[in-house]
């Protein structure tokens, strides 16, 4: 079973993603933008469509307009994770040294590194349950959840609790090296050398990312890519016909208020 | 016909709907067919398909349509709404749907359904203020117009849309005048302005070679005369060679909803034609906001020919002349306490909140303003002509105004009984005449135009 989880579904997992967000996004982008449905005001120009687009991506802009709260544990949710996401790469990457080309020693690096991921790790909890309890307490999130929208929620926070776990009990922390030999090993298809009994946290998280993985192009979660698309459809430049309407030469009385310019542009 | 048990409009007759050349489906086959359509309209329009796969049911859509509000009816929340589609698409087109079933929120389409589906997509407004929110823009707003067209194609349109949509095949205008009443109709009013400004001022109608084709919405010529007579003194002052047309004198257009199809095409087809038959070289809309909408989004993606001319609304031209100083206006005429409804098809989709204001602020003395305002204005509660007179929707027309009543009573404009509400859409106006009763604000409404028209001409006798 271990043997399962650490060398074959893996790869079943990330093919399964990539597979299905491709198929995903072709099955969107074969629809048609038929009509102009621009949300207005709009940017009058490519590059305010650009700015837009960006915040409402990167900052969440329509949310935080409109209800402070939910942005706050949304906008945070979000870039904890991406955070966490990015440190991953680079802190197994590096192990932890990435730091160093910012001019400290690579103890501080490590340190450093190991401080960045347990916060945002601990935040990104937080975020999550705070998520939870607001859909679980707010009569109009109650109203609109399904089943899998608690799920999705308590999947993410399974996978960083078993994250937060190695962080923060002693004794349970597989360090940088193991991970990074293990991924290299996945990914040059290799047999993998990790100890199968070494740590049932680790063994938890990599399942559930991996669960994860497989349910992410069937879910709600690809809003991901939804949000790309979308926003393209309702964001974007208009530019309005030139005012102005031709003046009648004759034939029309023109009354006693009428004022002396009357030029058309 | 089966009975609805949900709140829901009187739906056309037979007979009605195949003076739309729709033949209704019977009850048996509607779900079979109803599927058909399904997917053609979800696999064909990207906002819908949208709607349909990327929402994450945050919610935050719920308290931001008015319609929730004031009836607190959890299928009026927008994502709900979206739902009675989202849950057949689901179950019938999505591998998580056919795996998961209720779990991920799919359900089988059942006739019940679609009964539900005629009861909720006509208690939608198509207001856009659920897209407006929605961090990810998604438009439930697109997902009750496919709605809609489906329940068309079912047969399933109310008797109010079906008959306006006939009468406007028959004569070119909702209200079903013939040119001779337009004519008669012009003359009086013309009558009316002379008596009240003094002036001589011509409401042409079908006169060749003008060069402004003006849309009035068809109401303006009977429930909303003061609209007509403001557009006509605008006119008058500019100096322009203006007429409206008897083949299209409407501004509005049914198409959009409740058949975005062959009604929106018809109607903005024979838009174009009179352009060329009366040499026009301008359109100009009048006030009317989903029929705006239609005219300038639209027309471009509906036609069968390349568009000759601009098209473009009354409040461009008015904010454009008044920008430019071109116009002397009398404030002091329009000295009563006034707020501004913003439509929402004005605002949110045609980009013309910052010009109401550039024109409604130099023609009032006291204008204060709803909050909130410009796209963040909520729907009068009567948007795509949702004017229902049977009494279970007339109630809850009064409920869906509630937020809108809130709003009006905070700016405090109708303390003396003698304020002003700004409605620039003939749909709105028709939603306010009853509602501004019903909730008894001391206001009455008013259309945009009206009040320039008096600016420009104040009245003789006071
Ligand atoms: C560019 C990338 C992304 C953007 C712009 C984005 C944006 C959003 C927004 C605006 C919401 C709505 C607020 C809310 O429901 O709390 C949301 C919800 C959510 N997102 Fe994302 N997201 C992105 C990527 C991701 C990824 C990669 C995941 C997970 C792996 C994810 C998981 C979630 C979850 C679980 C929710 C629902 C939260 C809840 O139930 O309240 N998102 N996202
Ligand atoms: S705001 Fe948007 S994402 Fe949130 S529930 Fe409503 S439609 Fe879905
Ligand atoms: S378009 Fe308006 S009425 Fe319809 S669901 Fe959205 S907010 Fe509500
Ligand atoms: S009738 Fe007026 S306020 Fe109401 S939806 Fe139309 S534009 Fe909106």
């Amino acid at each position: 079973m271990t043997f399962f989880i650490l060398q074959v579904l893996p790869y079943i997992a990330v093919m399964i993603f990539i597979v299905g967000m491709v198929w995903r996004l072709c099955r969107w982008l074969k629809t048609r933008n038929v009509h102009n449905v621009v949300l207005t005001p709009t940017p009058k120009t490519s590059c305010g469509v650009a700015v837009r687009y960006v915040k409402e991506i990167f900052l969440f802009r329509s949310l935080f307009n409109g209800d402070k709260s939910l942005w706050a544990g949304a906008w945070i949710m979000h870039v904890t994770l991406a955070g966490i996401i990015g440190g991953h790469i680079v802190g197994f990457a590096f192990l932890g040294q990435q730091f160093i080309y910012m001019g400290v020693s690579a103890d501080t690096s490590v340190f450093l590194s190991k401080l960045l991921g347990t916060t945002f790790g601990v935040i990104l909890a937080v975020a999550l349950l705070y998520l939870l309890y607001r859909r679980l307490s707010i009569n109009e999130a109650k109203l609109t959840s399904y089943f899998a929208d608690y799920m999705h929620l308590i999947l993410l926070l399974g996978i960083v609790s078993a994250g937060n776990f190695m962080r923060l009990v002693p004794g349970y922390s597989v360090g940088f090296e193991v991970p990074k030999i293990y991924m290299i090993q996945l990914a040059t298809f290799q047999p993998v050398t990790i100890d199968p009994l070494m740590n049932t946290a680790f063994i938890i998280h990599l399942l559930l990312v991996q669960i994860l993985l497989i349910i992410f192009p069937f879910s709600k979660l690809v809003h991901l890519v939804g949000i790309f698309v979308n926003r393209l459809t309702v964001d974007r430049s208009y530019v309005e016909p030139a005012p102005g309407m031709p003046v009648a030469n004759a034939g029309v009385s023109v009354g006693n208020a009428a004022s002396s310019g009357k030029k058309t542009t | 016909m089966s009975v609805n048990k949900y709140t829901a409009p009187a739906m056309a007759k037979e007979k009605e709907m195949r003076a739309l050349s729709i033949i209704p489906v019977s009850d048996e086959n509607k779900v079979k067919e109803a599927l058909k359509h399904l997917k053609h309209l979800v696999r064909k329009f990207r906002p819908l398909m949208l709607a349909m796969e990327s929402c994450t049911k945050c919610g935050h859509c719920a308290e931001n349509c008015h319609t929730y509000l004031g009836t607190r009816d959890s299928n009026n929340i927008p994502t709900n709404r979206a739902d009675l589609f989202r849950k057949a698409w689901k179950a019938t087109h999505t591998l998580e749907g056919r795996v998961f079933g209720k779990l991920v929120g799919a359900e089988p389409l059942t006739l019940d359904t679609i009964n539900k589906m005629y009861a909720y997509f006509y208690q939608c407004n198509e207001c856009r203020r659920c897209a407006l929110v929605c961090p990810f823009g998604i438009d439930t707003c697109e997902v009750t117009f496919a709605g809609r067209q489906l329940l068309h194609w079912l047969g399933m349109v109310p008797s109010l849309h079906a008959s306006v949509g006939e009468a406007m095949y028959r004569t070119g205008n909702h209200t079903g005048l013939p040119k001779p009443g337009l004519v008669d109709t012009c003359e009086f009013l013309e009558e009316e302005i002379l008596e009240e400004s003094g002036v001589d001022i011509k409401i042409p109608i079908d006169k060749p070679d003008s060069d402004v084709l003006y849309i009035p919405s068809s109401a303006d010529f009977l429930l909303n005369p003061e609209t007509m007579m403001g557009a006509a003194r605008f006119f008058h002052y500019l100096g322009i060679n203006w007429t409206m047309s008897s083949a299209i004198a409407e501004a509005g257009n049914f198409g959009l909803l409740f058949d975005q199809r062959y009604t929106l095409r018809f109607n903005t087809m024979r838009l174009l034609d009179e352009v060329i038959k009366l040499n026009i070289k301008k359109v100009v809309w009048g006030e009317c906001g989903h029929g705006w909408r239609a005219g300038k989004m639209y027309v471009p993606s509906m036609t069968d020919r390349p568009v000759p001319v601009p098209i473009v609304h009354l409040h461009d031209e008015t904010a454009h002349y008044i920008r430019t100083g071109q116009l002397k206006l009398h404030p002091e005429v329009n000295n009563k306490p006034i707020t501004l409804h913003d439509p929402c098809n004005f605002s949110r989709a045609c980009n013309l909140g910052a010009k109401l204001r550039e024109v409604l602020n130099p023609c009032v003395t006291d204008f204060r303003e709803m909050t909130p305002n410009h796209e963040r204005n909520f729907c009068c509660g009567g948007g795509s002509a949702i004017l229902f007179d049977d009494p279970g929707m007339y109630d809850l027309r009064i409920k869906f105004s509630a937020k809108k009543a809130e709003q009006i009573r905070a700016t405090g404009i109708g303390e003396n009984g003698d304020g002003y509400l700004v409605a620039p859409c003939s749909i709105c106006k028709a939603q306010f005449y009853p509602i501004l009763e019903e909730h008894d604000l001391g206001v009455q409404v008013k259309g945009l135009i009206d009040l320039v028209g008096n600016a420009l001409y104040p009245p003789i006798n006071i």
